[in-house]
C-alpha cells in the first residue's frame, strides 16, 4: 500500500484526529480509580495517619529522612523478589521457594568466601538461585506438576538443604567484603534528582501532546505514573536532596524495578509474557514460544532470591537456618496488594513494590508507635484481605455500570454505520460479556 | 418417524396470552445489540416455533424469557401483569420452564431423583408419592420409562426425556424448549416432538426453537423468524412452509454470494502433507493444496478434522510423517508452522484465538510481534494500532474503537479480529477450523468473501465447515475425512449436499 492510499484510507477517521484535552485526561483518570491505583491510595491514607498520630503524640517527625531512608533500606531485598514474583504471577505461575532459596545463597555466599574468594562466592551463590528456578521451571513447564506444589517442595527442600550447608547453626565469614558491599553508599547531586524530574515530566508533555492523535495510545497510568515521580523527584531534590544518598541495595531496587517495568511495557517479550500468563493456548497457537515464557520467569525469581540472599549475608555478616522465614508470603502479599491477579496475565512491578512499602510501613508504624509487634501481623492480614475486596467490589460494580451504560452508545453506533446495514448484524451470545446464570 | 397432526384444540386457545412480549431490546456492553424490538406473544396451547440462524437472537431471547438476563428496553407481560424477572429462579416460580440442547442431569442418580432434584416441596422425600405423581407425568407426555433406572444407563434421547419431565414437573405455564432434538438420533425425535405436542394439548404454552425446519413444520402451530435480532416474518399453519422460513432465516444475502462463486486458476502446490500422524490421530494422512485453492475438508463430529489441521500446523505431537509450506519442510510446532507462513484460525475463537481481555489492536498483532516491532524488540505501537485500524476498516469489524476488549465483540466481529491476527503477515496457508460457527448470516458472507478474497491472492486454504451446503459453496475441492482417514475426495462442482452427506456417514 503506498503513502496515499494510506493517508486515504484513514480519512474515516479523521473527525477523531484531533481528541479533545478532556478526553485526553478522561482516559487518563481511569487509571485513578480504586480498583487500579488503590495500592497508592492507600500508601498515602497510611502515611498520612502515621504522620497525624506522631504529631499528636509528640515523637520525632515521620517523613524525616532519616526514618524513609531507614524503611526504603528495610524494603529494598523483599521488594526486589517482589518484582520478579510479579512477573511469575504474570506468567500465570506461582513461586514459595524464594526465601528459602534467599537464605542457601546467603548460607553458600558465607560459607565459601573465605576459601574461594568474593566473586567467586557470589557468582556460585547466583548460579545456585537460578539452578533452583530452572529446575522449579522444568518441574512447572515441562513435567506438568502444579507450580503451587513444586515450589512448596522446593521451599521445604531447599530450607532443609540450609540447614544441612549450615548445620543448624548460625555461620560467619571472616571476609567483611560481603559487609562492605552492602554498605556501599550511592550518592546523586540534587541537581542530577532535579534533571531526572524535569525529563519526566517533558515526557508527559510529550506524550499528552502525541495523544491527540487517534492513532496513538489512549493515556493511561504510565502517563500518570510520570508526572507523579516527576513531581516527586522535584520534591525530593530541592526539600530532601540527603534522600539522593542511599545505599546499593535500595538504588538496586529502584534501578530493577524501574528496569522491569520498562521492559514488560516496551518491549516484545514484555507483550508476550502477559500473553502467555492471560491465555496460554491463545498464545501458543500464534506462534508464541510458551515453554519459554513460561519458564524463564522462574529462573529470575531464582536469581533476584539469591541476589537478595547475598545482600542479606552481607547486612547481618552471618546467616542462621531460620533466616528469612516468611519472606515468601511477604512478598506474595505485596503483589496481591499491588492489584496483581494470582490467575495471570495481570499485574505491575511497581505496584507490587508499593505494596512490599506498605507492609513495611506498617510495621515501622508500630514500633514507632511503641504499639508492639503483637498487632502487627493482624493488621497486615486484614489489610491484605481488605484490599483484594476493595479490588474485586470495585471493578464489579464498574462492570454493572458499563452494562448500565450501554444503550445510548450502541445506538450511536448502529447509526454511523447505517451506510453498511448488514454490519450492524445481531451479536450472537456467545461475544456477549454477560456471564451465563442457571 | 411419526407425524404428530397439530392440535385441533387451538382455536380454544384465543384467552389472553400466557405471556406477551412486547418491543424487547437488547444491547449487551460493548455496543451489541442482540435484539431490536421484537414482539411475541405465547398462548396456552400453542406450540411457537422460534427459527433463526446462529446470532439472530433467539438465545438472547430465550434467556430473556427464562430470566436469566434482563432486557435493556421493552415489556414483559406474564399472565395480564406486568413482569419483570431478575433471575432464573424468578422465571421459574412465575412458571416457566427450561429443557436445553444437552440439559444437565445427574448420571449417577435414578430417573425418579434427577426429575425431582431441586424440586422438592419439602424436606421429606416421600417415595410412594413421588412414583405415583411420576407416572401421571409420563402419561401426559405418552413415555413410558422405569423411574428407578439409573441415569447413566440411559440413551442421550431419553436422557433428554428426562429433562422433559423434570421440567413439567414445575408444572410449569410456559415451556421451552430449546432445541431439544439437537443431540440425539432421528428415532428418538419422534419422542421429544410427541411430547411438545402433548404438552400443548395439556393447555401449556410451548415455545419450540430447533435448526430442523421439518420438525418445526411437523409440530408448530405458529412460527416466529429472528434474523439479525428482529423479527422478520411470523405466520400460523395456513402461511407455514420450509421455503418461507428459510426466506426469512437467510435472507437475500448469502445467495447473492453464493450465485456469485468465482472461478479461478490455481497455482502450484504450496501445502504438501505427507503420511502426518499425531498423537491425537488414528491413522497417517496425507493431503495437497494449491495455491488460490479452497480445499474443504468434510466429516462428522470425532472423525479427526480438527486433530488433522492442528497436527498440520504442529499443535498436536508428531508421530509420523512431513508437512511441506512452499517447498520448506516445517519442524513440529506451531512457532515452526508461524515463521513457515502457516495461519491457523480455530474452532474456539474466545479460548484458543483471542485474549478476551485485550483490545483488538492488541489481539491484532499477537501472531505478529516481531515484523511489528522496532529495532531490539521494542515495540512499535503507532504501527500495531494502525494495522488494528486498518483492519477494522478493511474487514468492517463493528467496534467502537481498536481500543474495545474483544469479549465485548459479537461472534462475527471477534472472527475477524481472528482473521486479522494472520492476513496482514506474510503468509501461503491458511488453516480454518468452523470460521463462521456462531457468527450472524451478515457476518458469515463477509467471512466468505474475505476467505475467497485471501484465495484470489495466491494463498492456499484447507478449511473444516460443519455446514455442506456452506462448504460447498465456498470450496474448489472436499476431501472425506472418516475415522481419521481420508475416504474419498471430490471437485466441489461434482457433488451435491445430499452425496456429501452420504459419505461422511459412511452410506456411499
Amino acid at each position: 500500500m503506498t503513502t496515499q492510499q494510506q493517508q486515504h484510507a484513514e480519512a474515516p477517521d479523521a473527525e477523531a484526529l484531533s481528541q479533545s484535552v478532556g478526553t485526553r485526561l478522561r482516559s487518563a483518570g481511569v487509571s485513578l480509580r480504586p480498583q487500579r491505583a488503590g495500592v497508592v491510595y492507600a500508601l498515602i491514607l497510611l502515611v498520612v495517619i502515621l504522620v497525624i498520630t506522631t504529631i499528636a503524640m509528640g515523637q520525632p517527625a515521620y517523613l524525616s529522612s532519616t526514618n524513609i531512608s531507614n524503611i526504603l533500606g528495610q524494603v529494598a531485598p523483599d521488594a526486589i523478589i517482589a518484582v520478579f514474583m510479579t512477573v511469575v504471577l504474570i506468567s500465570g505461575n506461582f513461586d514459595l521457594s524464594v526465601a528459602s532459596v534467599a537464605a542457601l545463597s546467603a548460607a553458600i555466599a558465607l560459607e565459601t568466601i573465605d576459601t574461594i574468594g568474593t566473586v567467586p562466592a557470589i557468582l556460585l551463590a547466583l548460579l545456585v538461585g537460578a539452578v533452583v528456578g530452572f529446575v522449579n521451571a522444568i518441574l512447572v513447564q515441562k513435567v506438568g506438576v502444579n507450580a503451587f506444589i513444586v515450589t512448596l517442595g522446593a521451599m521445604t527442600a531447599v530450607r532443609g538443604v540450609v540447614l544441612i550447608v549450615l548445620n543448624g547453626e548460625s555461620i560467619t565469614a571472616k571476609s567483611q567484603a560481603l559487609v562492605t558491599i552492602d554498605d556501599v553508599v550511592l550518592s546523586f547531586p540534587f541537581w542530577v534528582g532535579a534533571l531526572v524530574g524535569i525529563g519526566l515530566l517533558a515526557i508527559a508533555v510529550f506524550r499528552f501532546r502525541q495523544a491527540r492523535r487517534s492513532t496513538a495510545l489512549p493515556l493511561d497510568g504510565f502517563f500518570v505514573a510520570l508526572i507523579i515521580s516527576g513531581v516527586l523527584l522535584l520534591v525530593v531534590s530541592f526539600t530532601a536532596p540527603d534522600l539522593l544518598t542511599q545505599p546499593l541495595p535500595v538504588w538496586l531496587m529502584v534501578f530493577v524495578t524501574v528496569g522491569v517495568s520498562l521492559g514488560l511495557r516496551f518491549l516484545v517479550p514484555g507483550r508476550k509474557l502477559y500473553a502467555v500468563g492471560s491465555n496460554p493456548e491463545a498464545a501458543r497457537l500464534s506462534g508464541i514460544n510458551v515453554n519459554f515464557y513460561k519458564m524463564a520467569p522462574f529462573v529470575l525469581s531464582g536469581l533476584a532470591a539469591a541476589a537478595v540472599g547475598v545482600i542479606y549475608a552481607g547486612r547481618f555478616d552471618s546467616v542462621d537456618p531460620n533466616a528469612l522465614t516468611g519472606t515468601e508470603l511477604t512478598v506474595i502479599a505485596a503483589a496481591i496488594l499491588g492489584g496483581t491477579s494470582l490467575f495471570g496475565g495481570a499485574g505491575y512491578v511497581g505496584k507490587s513494590v508499593l505494596g512490599t512499602v506498605i507492609l513495611f510501613t506498617l510495621s515501622n508504624g508500630f514500633n514507632m508507635l511503641n504499639l508492639g509487634s503483637n498487632y502487627q501481623y493482624v493488621v497486615q492480614g486484614v489489610v491484605l484481605v481488605a484490599a483484594s475486596a476493595v479490588y474485586t467490589v470495585a471493578s464489579r460494580s464498574r462492570r454493572r455500570r458499563k452494562v448500565a451504560e450501554a444503550a445510548p452508545p450502541a445506538s450511536t453506533l448502529s447509526s454511523t454505520l447505517s451506510s453498511t446495514p448488514t454490519l450492524t448484524s445481531a451479536p450472537t451470545p456467545t461475544g456477549a460479556v454477560a456471564p451465563e446464570r442457571v | 418417524m411419526v407425524v404428530v397432526p397439530p392440535s385441533a384444540s387451538r382455536l380454544d386457545a384465543i384467552e389472553s396470552p400466557t405471556l406477551e412480549i412486547r418491543n424487547i431490546t437488547k444491547t449487551y456492553p460493548g455496543g451489541t445489540q442482540a435484539l431490536r424490538g421484537v414482539s411475541l406473544s405465547l398462548r396456552a396451547g400453542v406450540v411457537h416455533g422460534l427459527v433463526g440462524a446462529n446470532g439472530a437472537g433467539k438465545s438472547t431471547l430465550i434467556k430473556i424469557i427464562s430470566g436469566a438476563e434482563r432486557p435493556t428496553t421493552g415489556e414483559m407481560v406474564w399472565l395480564g401483569s406486568s413482569t419483570d424477572w431478575r433471575r432464573p429462579a424468578d422465571a421459574q416460580s412465575a412458571g416457566v420452564a427450561v429443557v436445553h440442547q444437552q440439559s444437565p442431569v445427574v448420571p449417577a442418580l435414578s430417573v425418579l431423583e434427577n426429575v425431582y432434584l431441586g424440586n422438592e416441596a419439602t424436606g421429606l422425600w416421600k417415595p410412594q408419592e413421588r412414583v405415583t405423581r411420576f407416572a401421571a407425568l409420563c402419561e401426559r407426555v405418552s413415555f413410558v420409562i422405569n423411574p428407578h433406572t439409573i441415569v447413566a444407563e440411559l440413551s442421550v434421547g431419553d436422557r433428554q426425556m428426562v429433562s422433559i419431565l423434570r421440567a413439567l414437573a414445575q408444572d410449569p405455564e410456559l415451556i421451552l424448549l430449546d432445541e431439544p432434538t439437537a443431540s440425539i438420533s432421528p428415532a428418538e425425535r419422534a419422542g421429544v416432538l410427541g411430547a411438545a405436542r402433548s404438552l400443548a394439548a395439556a393447555g401449556v404454552a410451548v415455545v419450540f426453537v430447533s435448526h430442523f425446519l421439518n420438525e418445526v413444520m411437523q409440530i408448530c402451530d405458529e412460527v416466529s423468524v429472528l434474523r439479525d435480532g428482529e423479527l422478520v416474518d411470523e405466520f400460523d399453519r395456513d402461511g407455514m412452509s420450509v421455503e418461507r422460513m428459510v426466506e426469512g432465516i437467510v435472507g437475500s444475502r448469502l445467495h447473492a454470494i453464493e450465485a456469485t462463486k468465482p472461478k479461478h486458476d490455481v497455482g502450484d502446490v504450496i501445502l504438501d502433507v505427507r503420511g502426518l500422524q499425531s498423537t491425537s490421530m488414528n491413522s497417517a494422512v496425507s493431503l495437497q493444496v494449491r495455491r488460490g485453492e479452497i480445499v474443504g475438508i468434510a466429516g462428522l463430529l470425532g472423525s479427526g478434522r480438527t486433530s488433522l489441521l492442528k497436527a498440520i500446523f504442529g499443535a498436536d505431537r508428531r508421530v509420523a510423517g512431513e508437512v511441506v509450506v512452499n517447498g520448506q519442510s516445517l519442524a513440529a510446532s506451531p512457532r515452526a508452522a508461524v515463521n513457515g507462513g502457516v495461519a491457523f484460525v480455530p474452532e474456539d475463537r474466545m479460548s484458543q484465538g483471542l485474549i478476551g481481555d485485550w483490545e483488538i489492536w492488541r489481539n491484532t498483532s499477537l501472531a505478529d510481534s516481531r515484523e511489528l516491532s522496532r529495532r531490539f524488540r521494542f515495540l512499535d505501537v503507532a504501527r500495531e494500532r494502525l494495522l488494528a485500524n486498518r483492519a477494522r476498516r478493511e474487514l468492517g469489524i463493528v467496534a467502537p474503537s481498536v481500543d474495545t476488549a474483544v469479549k465485548d465483540l459479537s461472534g462475527g466481529n471477534a472472527q475477524k479480529v481472528v482473521f486479522a491476527k494472520w492476513i496482514y503477515k506474510t503468509h501461503h496457508v491458511l488453516l480454518l477450523d468452523e470460521p463462521t460457527a456462531g457468527v450472524d448470516v451478515a457476518g458469515k458472507a463477509d467471512l466468505i468473501k474475505l476467505i475467497r478474497d485471501l484465495a484470489e491472492r495466491g494463498i492456499g486454504v484447507l478449511v473444516v465447515l460443519s455446514e455442506f451446503e456452506e462448504l460447498l459453496s465456498l470450496v474448489d475441492r472436499v476431501v472425506v475425512l472418516r475415522h481419521g482417514a481420508i475416504e474419498m475426495e471430490f471437485p466441489a462442482d461434482a457433488v451435491s449436499v445430499a452425496d456429501l452427506t452420504a459419505s461422511v456417514g459412511g452410506l456411499a
